[in-house]
């Protein structure tokens, strides 16, 4: 049975981004309107069920994130979007907000309405200006049409959603960092605990939700948590948006189930359509920069949250990295290492000291210049750092240079002995630009 | 009290509900470093080294960030921790510049300290450091008036930032830069501005930032001996640590160095502002008072206290005989309440129930420029005792909250020609009187038959005067406060005063008896024995039983002052030899144990 779209359905059309469309072609704003005919505490049960999780990186429930957001409390609630969409190989966020933003608008208002807040700040991405745009636009529309503002369709439940422009760094879509910095703080990360379900934006209960994630709630308000999980694997239900860049012939953001494997997503003709050139296929990297590459042998995966987890890797933001053999494995640790040193907020010791000696290291050995003995130090520093930093950037860090060691040493030690890389240099992709030394 | 009791390393520790595993292992004195843990901030989690491993738990956690919970088991020395916390160690140092030899916190260095318990034998590092300095910039730059940054040194573990933030509250310091480029800046390079910022230094693990005052002027193995006492600078009685460097063998004797803060957690937490810290040179100034002096028609002239005290007594008895009501004491609220207790005896003695009324207090009020919310206030009191005074029975008006006395009633009184004689008890620092110009005048134009002054430097009105008696600073003698929340504080002796000056509450019970007085008291011990006995009942009964404290090695200075550094410090100072040829007196009266001003490890770090 051929899938449905049901994210990105009409985000080819011409108006699909207008509140006419939005309401003329997905029943926009019917989820809202049922959400607010039930208890909150039952449209987290509806959600609980749905087994939503969440679309951001981790895959956390969803429904049970926001059952966890402080009750007893006087101080307010708030919904934070995370739209930071910065993990290299992501793009989907940008669709939705862009082509779909209602979807994504309806699906704040209910979250609100969930958790008892009054308030969603969506905290877009400071290149996305754009799409803020279109964003800011379109929340005045549903505001003139009584979807958003005070006593939403008679129900006494008020809800303002307010656009945050983000400051630049990757490392503010963390989220204790997002919160941070829309306090008007450096996004930097909070140490946890206190989650931010308990002291989250200005020390109050906080639900952060990724754009994705929240796009899916008005659905299952619609359609109910049985058709969610129906969608896709066990655990794994409703629509997932993938991101596929790299040697492929049709990069681009295409709507799946997690059925899909690896392999479709890569090869089909309804999706990527396969590697460019006749250049073969070498590696991947399945979820956004920060996990560990598979395989040829691992492509029959499914893209989902929990196989792609047993394969050796993650989902994480379903950012697929597709590279062909023309890929040198030093240089492309070296590559994202440049991001992450680069990235590290530098409020933890082993993140900011150590991202940097990596990519040292990295470029040394890339340049032929390296010592057998590099390639060791290279697998201590970066075990040094994981699991030993405040947030998981430190883990994602060290990624790229452990993932790319355990599979591809060799490539490493082809540079040591040959003092060159042994990919041909005509093959050899533009290199970034070298980090400006402090 | 509601505890939990949990395993570290096998041994069953049990704390205060609420604590956290790193405060639990200090308790217990288990060793597990830290840098960006300071008992007085928020908790920031982000220098790592305290990791440790914790059972039912996926990761190694930071033990300063991880609340106790009963039956929790904790390891600090398994395989795993070891080397990883070792590997935080590494990274510490992959930039840090290890210049100890040229480093103003060798020696009491918990990086240096840390690493060497803590971290990897070797770096493995082997690319150039990054560095601050470059073409005409340096990485040590300024940092306000009182400080110096030494941007190479940073560790980055925010200290600084987050005291500033949240003690001063108004924030100054922040993080410039990210990544391995973050740097410690101020606004435009404007520096720290602000009347705690001496405690910057203090907060700093690393010899990131110094005072200017202490830079370059000693090494901790040369003050190995530290004295606690209280800052008598103003109203609030901060405790304090007076620092002894020992002064070349030659020379013998030791010299006050630097004044840290102590902890107290009734009075000023972990901190103390910059009046008290840098404000101590005076004592051992130029201007030092160190002989009596009479005025001869040369000028003023040193001479002993065998012709001091009875050219005294006469000026003040040929000036009370035609009218007793014509001597009068102008005394600063700097003078300790042994001092006014003598000084009531006398006036009382010599004029009755009423004499009090011959004495005028006086000192100054300034407000402190501060953040309407800062957490550590600094009163607008300059004075340590005006409470004491009040206790005593003199007339202090509204005392600390009211403004300073302005002597009013008594300078229309020497203008009128009633008060012939003014004895000027003054022995604070310059000024800290107030403005006697007035009295200098009156002196001059002859309103005045003496003026007699009794203090520590060179004041105008010293300089005015007929005598000159040399007291003793506060840091010189054991001494009784009383600040302004009514807290009876000692401060105890800790340098010895120039050979000629005398303490101050003897050289008024020796004047009392030049004047016909029966006050015999030899040394301050028995003034307070008496200031005990004649207030049953009071804060002050137990007087003659107050222990001051003595010089002790740092190890125990610290053991008292910051319980959470405390085993770093055990075994920092422990073998440090004391300071040679240090005072003979002092090593007579050294006594085992606390004063009122020890604070009891267990009671500390609420
Ligand atoms: C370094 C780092 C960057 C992240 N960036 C993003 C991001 O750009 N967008 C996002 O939705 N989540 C990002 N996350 C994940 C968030 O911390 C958080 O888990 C997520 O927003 C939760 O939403 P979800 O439950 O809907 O997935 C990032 C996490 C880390 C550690
Ligand atoms: S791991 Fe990196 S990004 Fe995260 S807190 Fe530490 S320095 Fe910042
Ligand atoms: S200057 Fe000192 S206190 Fe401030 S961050 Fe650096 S090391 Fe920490
Ligand atoms: S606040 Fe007062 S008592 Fe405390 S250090 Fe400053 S001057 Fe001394
Ligand atoms: S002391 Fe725990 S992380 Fe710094």
């Amino acid at each position: 049975m051929a899938y449905e779209p049901v994210l990105t359905r009409h985000v080819g059309d011409q108006d699909a981004y207008t509140l006419d469309a939005y309401v003329a072609k997905q029943r926009g704003y019917e989820g809202l309107r049922k959400a607010l005919t039930q208890k909150p505490g039952e449209i987290i049960d509806l959600v609980k069920a749905s087994g939503l999780r969440g679309r951001g990186g981790a895959g956390f429930p969803t429904g049970l994130k926001w059952q966890f957001v402080l009750k007893d409390t006087p101080k307010p609630k708030y919904i934070c979007c995370n739209a930071d969409e910065s993990e290299p190989g992501t793009f989907k966020d940008h669709v939705l907000m862009e082509r779909n933003p209602h979807l994504l608008i309806e699906g704040c208002a209910i979250a609100c309405y969930a958790i008892g807040a009054k308030v969603a700040y969506i905290y877009i991405r400071g290149e996305f200006y754009h799409v803020q745009q279109v964003l800011e636009a379109e929340i005045e529309k549903a505001y003139k049409a009584g979807f958003l503002g005070k006593n939403i369709f008679g129900s006494g439940f008020d809800c303002d959603v307010f656009v945050h422009r983000g400051a630049g760094a990757y490392e503010a879509g963390e989220e204790t960092a997002l919160i941070e910095s829309l306090e008007g703080k450096r996004a930097q990360p909070r140490i946890k605990p206190p989650f931010p379900a308990v002291a989250g934006l200005y020390q109050c209960p906080t639900a952060v939700n990724n754009v994705e994630t929240l796009c899916n709630v008005p659905l299952i308000m619609m359609n109910g948590p049985e058709w969610f999980t129906a969608l896709g694997p066990e655990k794994n239900g409703g629509p997932k948006l993938y991101c596929i860049s790299g040697h492929v012939k049709r990069p681009g953001v295409y709507e799946a189930s997690m059925h899909t494997t690896l392999r479709e997503l890569i090869y089909g003709e309804q999706f990527a359509g396969g590697m460019i050139d006749e250049h073969p296929f070498k590696a991947i990297i399945p979820g956004g920069s920060s996990v560990p590459l598979l395989l040829d042998k691992d492509l029959d995966t499914p893209a989902s949250f929990d196989d792609v987890q047993k394969a050796g890797s993650l989902l994480g933001s379903a950012g697929l990295i597709v590279l062909n053999d023309t890929v040198c494995m030093v240089w492309l640790a070296k590559n994202l290492l440049y991001f992450y040193r680069h990235e590290s907020c530098g409020k933890c010791t082993p993140c900011r000291e150590g991202g940097d000696w990596l990519f040292k290291l990295l470029t040394r050995i890339e340049q032929g210049e390296g010592q057998a003995k590099d390639i060791d130090l290279l697998f201590g520093v970066a075990s040094n750092i994981a699991g030993k930093t405040l947030c998981a950037f430190g883990d994602a860090a060290a990624t790229p240079v452990l993932t790319t060691l355990k599979l591809f040493r060799h490539e490493f030690e082809a540079h040591v002995r040959e003092g060159r890389c042994t990919i041909p240099a005509e093959w050899r992709a533009r290199q970034p630009m070298l980090a400006g030394h402090h | 009290m509601e505890t939990v009791t949990l395993t570290i390393d096998g041994r069953p520790v049990t704390v205060e509900k609420g604590r956290t595993v790193l405060q639990a292992a200090i308790e217990a004195g288990i060793s597990v470093p830290y840098y960006c843990y300071h008992p007085g901030i928020s908790i920031d989690g982000s220098c790592r080294v305290c990791i440790v491993k914790i059972e039912k738990m996926p990761k190694l956690q930071t033990s300063c960030s991880t609340v106790c919970t009963e039956g929790m088991v904790v390891s600090t020395r398994d395989a795993e921790t070891v080397a990883a916390r070792a590997g935080v160690f590494e990274f510490l140092l992959v930039n840090h510049p290890l210049d100890c030899p040229v480093c103003d916190k060798g020696g009491e260095c918990p990086l240096q300290d840390f690493s060497y318990t803590f971290g990897p034998a070797d770096s493995r590092m082997d690319f150039p450091r990054r560095t601050f300095d470059g073409e005409g910039v340096k990485a040590d730059v300024d940092f306000g008036p009182t400080l110096m940054l030494n941007r190479n040194r940073c560790i980055l573990c925010t200290r600084c930032v987050r005291f500033m933030k949240e003690i001063d509250t108004d924030a100054q310091i922040g993080v410039v830069d990210r990544g391995c480029g973050s740097e410690i800046a101020t606004f435009q390079e404007h520096g720290v501005h602000s009347l705690l910022s001496g405690n910057l230094m203090d907060v700093c693990p690393v010899g990131a930032i110094t005072t200017r005052d202490y830079r370059f002027k000693s090494r901790p193995w040369d003050n190995p001996t530290v004295v606690d006492t209280t800052c008598t600078l103003c109203s609030k009685g901060c405790s304090t640590s007076a620092w002894l460097k020992a002064k070349p063998e030659w020379a013998k004797g030791s010299q006050l160095i630097r004044m840290t803060p102590r902890f107290n957690p009734d009075v000023n937490g972990y901190w103390m502002c910059d009046i008290g810290r840098f404000n101590y040179h005076w004592i051992e100034s130029e201007t030092r008072l160190r002989r009596p002096m009479i005025r001869t028609a040369a000028g003023l002239e040193k001479v002993g206290w065998h012709d001091a005290e009875p050219r005294l007594r006469d000026k003040i008895q040929e000036a009370a005989a035609a009218d007793p009501d014509a001597v009068r004491f102008i005394v600063s609220a700097h003078a300790a309440t042994e001092e006014l207790f003598v000084l009531k005896q006398m006036v009382q003695g010599l004029l009755g129930a009423d004499g009090l009324k011959s004495v005028s207090m006086a000192w100054t009020r300034s407000e402190k420029p501060q953040p309407p919310n800062a957490k550590f206030k600094i009163p607008a009191a300059n004075a340590p005792n005006v409470n004491g005074a009040r206790d005593l029975g003199f007339m202090v008006g509204q005392g600390n909250d009211g403004p300073a006395p302005d002597l009013a009633e008594l300078k229309a009184a020497v203008e009128a020609g009633r008060v012939k004689a003014v004895y000027v008890l003054d022995p604070g620092p310059d000024g800290s009187i107030g403005d006697l110009s007035w009295l200098v005048e009156a002196r001059r134009t002859g309103k005045l038959s003496l003026l007699a002054v009794q203090g520590v430097v060179m004041t105008p009105h010293a300089a005015a005067a007929d005598v000159v008696l040399p007291g003793y600073a506060f840091v010189e003698k054991d001494a009784l406060f009383t600040n302004d929340q009514g807290q009876v504080q000692s401060a105890s002796l800790a340098i010895v005063a120039p050979a000629e000056a005398r303490e101050d509450c003897l050289i008024l019970a020796g004047l009392a008896r030049a004047l016909g007085l029966d006050i015999a008291y030899q040394t301050s011990d028995e003034v307070r024995r008496a200031l005990g006995g004649a207030m049953p009942g009071t804060a002050y009964a137990g007087a003659g039983t107050v222990v001051f404290t003595r010089p002790v090695p740092a190890a125990s200075w610290l053991q008292a002052s910051n319980p959470s550094e405390r085993w770093k410090w055990d075994f920092m100072f422990q073998d440090l030899p004391p300071v040679k040829g240090h005072n003979v007196q002092l090593e007579g009266l050294a006594r085992e144990g606390a004063g009122p001003n020890y604070i009891p490890l267990r009671q500390v770090d609420k």
